[in-house]
């Protein structure tokens, strides 16, 4: 039974990692007037 | 302006540094960030934005008019503007690769231009190309 569900934890990893792997990680803006 | 740019979803930290002038905006582990949306909000509150650099990770895919595009979300997407680094890029189209870039979204044109036009879509120049599977 605990390998059942650590089959299906680690297929639920495979499909889910991917998609949070693509995304924007890091933004730097240069800004002037800033007081 | 730091209040302005919390506000903006997706956003889960800003950094603001007075002395050089540089903003740094961490996104929300799971969280949509839109740069136009942070490039509207910074204008909105008074301050001009000379360059809006990100490192951003996402597939390389064709868009329908066939141009190259990094897609983040099925939502989302950025087209390079075309350079060696983005050349690059196109043995990858549709492989499912996820690739990580650096690269400067926004730059502001030199000049006397008061304004800059923020509202044209934003091209992505790759500067540094970092592979992740």
């Amino acid at each position: 039974m605990k390998r059942e569900h650590l089959a299906l934890l680690l297929l639920a990893g495979c499909v889910f990692v991917p998609q949070l792997e693509a995304q924007i990680r890091h933004v730097e803006m240069r800004v002037e007037g800033m007081t | 302006m730091k209040q302005h740019l919390q506000r903006q979803s997706g956003v889960a930290n800003v950094d603001v540094s007075l002395i050089d002038g540089k903003v740094e905006i961490t996104p929300k582990e799971d969280g949509q960030i839109e740069p136009a949306q942070l490039l509207k909000a910074t204008y909105d509150s008074g301050v001009s934005v000379s360059e809006l650099d990100m490192t951003v990770s996402g597939k390389i895919v064709k868009d329908s008019t066939g141009n190259l595009s990094l897609q983040v979300k099925p939502n989302q997407s950025f087209v390079p503007t075309p350079n060696e680094l983005s050349k690059g890029l196109e043995p990858l189209v549709d492989s499912g690769t996820v690739v990580t870039v650096r690269g400067q979204l926004y730059k502001k044109p030199a000049g006397k231009q008061k304004k800059a036009d923020i509202s044209a879509p934003l091209k992505l120049l790759i500067l540094e190309v970092k592979k992740d599977r």
